[in-house]
């Protein structure tokens, strides 16, 4: 293979120089093309959402009785349209990211808090400690994120708080797996023999030692999480779980727009291109810094 | 082996237990009195004190955790409140319209999924052909699937009229015809049913396995890029062996022993997706039932749906771990 390569260059007269340059110059741009969308795609949803009352051209709840269940561009002033009472797509939309980005953030940060100390506690420390905390995990793990979210969420109550923590303790198992394993490496270094030789307790070895040294793998999965807590609060708003109506998340406009497909498709389409936007932005960061920064993970 | 296969059921037992505990103290803490929800606002003190009685809710909450526990054990999760009828049986003729799903969709995702996992592996230096495949398996990873259910139906079943809109077909039909015989006596009216049954499961299964895909291709380009490197591919390429038989002879066979272990993973994220492509094609089945008990605030329905969705999870990954341990004799059982 690498000889009929390097032979078609011969033949084509390009130097081997300048293909390894050219080749350079493609590895990079596959390197940074995604991450650089990704965060493009990323940057815009949180200004959106940060800067709905500014962006939005309607109240995300005012009704239209005049436009009721009209398609994009059939008023002027509703680009995508409207919904059952009027309502104007484009702005719910835009305010609904709101919703989706509030819980992505804040869950994924909730798992992070609790799940990460947690982990490197279990790593660190070992013994029946460890056993505890893997054994509480493990049984977390037994249930998919979607439905032990749906769990806690259906027990407390479809609010925005209960629907951060609920997919907040959802993804802590994954944190504290994680957390656990990179921990088990990390503990295994001479600097932490070091530390620890120098007289430093557990708790410093932890937060001043392993905690910084894992902290580079963390971030990058936590960013593949915030597409999950995006999907899963889509998905609770969808099946009627989420944060009720009038309030606008992407996924309750869809589950709303559900009945009006027939003649009125506009409502579902551009709600799930938001969240498929959405998702799409933080898997494609996560991804693309997986690989760049950290290819220990890339099999996880 | 035998130490192993033991230990590994003595590991699954407490996650179940465990598992199960969550789902007991949830729907305790459940807002609203079930016997309210019930009987509604405008019942009598003594009957909503009967109702309390006959459901055991007045007993102490350690008991009846223990009683729940060791009902479920037995497949008793007691009577549905709103339909009166045993949950396990209702569970009984739920689960194999989601078996049915999770198995097809399972399909589709092998179909599209290593087929692309493959070809991106082995020309993951072509950018023209896997950066196509990794977009594909990003949107499939990023497409939530009531969106790719609604945008199926919208086209195939409202505009072009080729699926139906709702329902499952008649898989109960199917079954009776199985158990009686007639599949065998009539092969005729037996075909039709399965035909039906295969014509409402269609986009179901396309919409669950399209998004199933993305995972699979991506664990199979994985799995392909970590067997290629090895010894024996290069020892093989080495005696002039043809790329083609390479790859299927030796690459293929070895990449579905790490894919074997990633069954677990999918039938648990199956499983979850059933809940919502049930729900957009309102298609009967476990995820529907959790997601209408749920609704109804059925509690005894939605806690036996979610319980038997993690023993199944819990089942399918002790059966995947016993089950790679007798494919790949590496494995050291420890």
């Amino acid at each position: 293979m690498a000889i009929s390569r390097r032979a078609e260059s011969i033949d084509l007269g390009v130097s081997l120089g300048e293909e390894a340059a050219r080749r350079s110059r493609s590895g990079q741009l596959r390197r940074w093309l995604p991450i650089g969308i990704g965060i493009v795609m990323a940057v815009a949803m949180v200004v959106l959402a940060a800067a709905a009352p500014l962006i939005a051209p309607l109240s995300p709840s005012a009704q239209y009785a005049d436009a009721v269940l009209k398609g994009p561009g059939a008023v002027e002033r509703h680009l995508l349209g409207t919904d059952e009472f009027g309502r104007d797509i484009l702005s719910r939309i835009i305010w609904g990211a709101r919703v989706s980005l509030q819980v992505g953030l804040a869950s994924v940060f909730w798992g992070f808090l609790v799940g990460v100390p947690l982990g490197i506690l279990a790593g660190t420390r070992g013994g029946a400690i460890e056993t505890a905390i893997m054994r509480c995990a493990d049984m977390l793990m037994a249930f998919p994120t979607l439905l032990l979210a749906l769990i806690i969420v259906t027990a407390l109550g479809g609010t925005l708080a209960n629907e951060i923590m609920a997919i907040g303790i959802a993804l802590t198992p994954n944190f504290v797996r994680l957390a656990r394993s990179l921990a088990l490496t990390i503990r295994e270094q001479d600097y932490i023999m070091a530390a620890r030789a120098l007289g430093g307790g557990q708790l410093r070895v932890m937060a001043r030692h392993v905690f910084p040294n894992a902290l580079y793998a963390l971030v990058v999965v936590a960013t593949l999480y915030i597409a999950t807590a995006i999907r899963t609060e889509a998905s609770l708003s969808f099946l009627g779980l989420g944060i009720p109506p009038p309030t606008p998340s992407w996924g309750n406009i869809l589950s709303e727009g559900r009945q009006y497909i027939k003649c009125c498709p506009w409502i579902t389409t551009f709600s799930g291109l938001a969240i498929m936007l959405a998702v799409l932005a933080f898997n494609l960061v996560g991804d693309a810094l997986r690989d760049l920064l950290d290819p220990r993970l890339r099999g996880e | 082996m035998l130490q192993y296969v033991l230990r590994r059921v003595v590991v699954a037992v407490p996650m179940l237990l465990g598992a199960m505990s969550i789902v007991f103290f949830a729907m305790r803490i459940l807002p609203g009195d079930p016997c309210v929800a019930m009987m509604g606002d405008q019942a009598t003190t003594e009957a909503l004190a009967d109702c309390t009685k006959n459901l055991g809710l007045h007993r102490p909450l350690a008991v009846q955790y223990v009683d729940y526990i060791w009902r479920s054990v037995q497949f008793d999760f007691g009577n549905s409140l709103r339909q009166g009828y045993p949950v396990s049986e209702y569970i009984a003729r739920m689960f194999p319209h989601t078996l049915v799903l999770v198995m097809s969709s399972a399909v589709v995702a092998a179909l599209i999924g290593i087929p692309i996992g493959i070809v991106s592996a082995l020309k993951r230096r072509s950018p023209l052909i896997d950066y196509p495949l990794r977009i594909i398996a990003l949107l499939g990873l990023s497409m939530p699937v009531f969106w790719l259910g609604i945008l199926l139906l919208i086209v195939f079943s409202l505009h072009l009229d080729i699926f139906p809109l709702i329902g499952g077909g008649d898989l109960d039909g199917v079954i009776h015809m199985l158990k009686n015989g007639e599949a065998f006596t009539s092969p005729g009216d037996f075909l039709a049913a399965v035909g039906d049954v295969l014509y409402h499961l269609a986009l179901p299964a396309i919409a669950l396995g399209f998004t199933l895909a993305a995972t699979v291709s991506r664990l199979s380009r994985s799995a392909m890029l970590e067997v290629i490197s090895q010894d024996y591919i290069r020892t093989a390429r080495a005696k002039g062996q043809a790329e083609r038989a390479v790859v299927y002879k030796h690459a293929f066979r070895n990449m579905m022993v790490p894919l074997l272990t990633i069954i677990g993973l999918f039938v648990a994220v199956a499983l979850t997706g059933t809940v919502l492509t049930e729900t957009v094609f309102t298609r009967p089945g476990l995820g529907k039932m959790l997601v209408d008990a749920i609704g109804a605030r059925d509690y005894p329905l939605a806690q036996g749906a979610i319980t038997v969705f993690t023993m199944t999870i819990i089942l399918v990954n002790l059966i995947v771990d016993l089950l790679y341990a007798v494919v790949d004799p590496r494995i050291t059982y420890r």
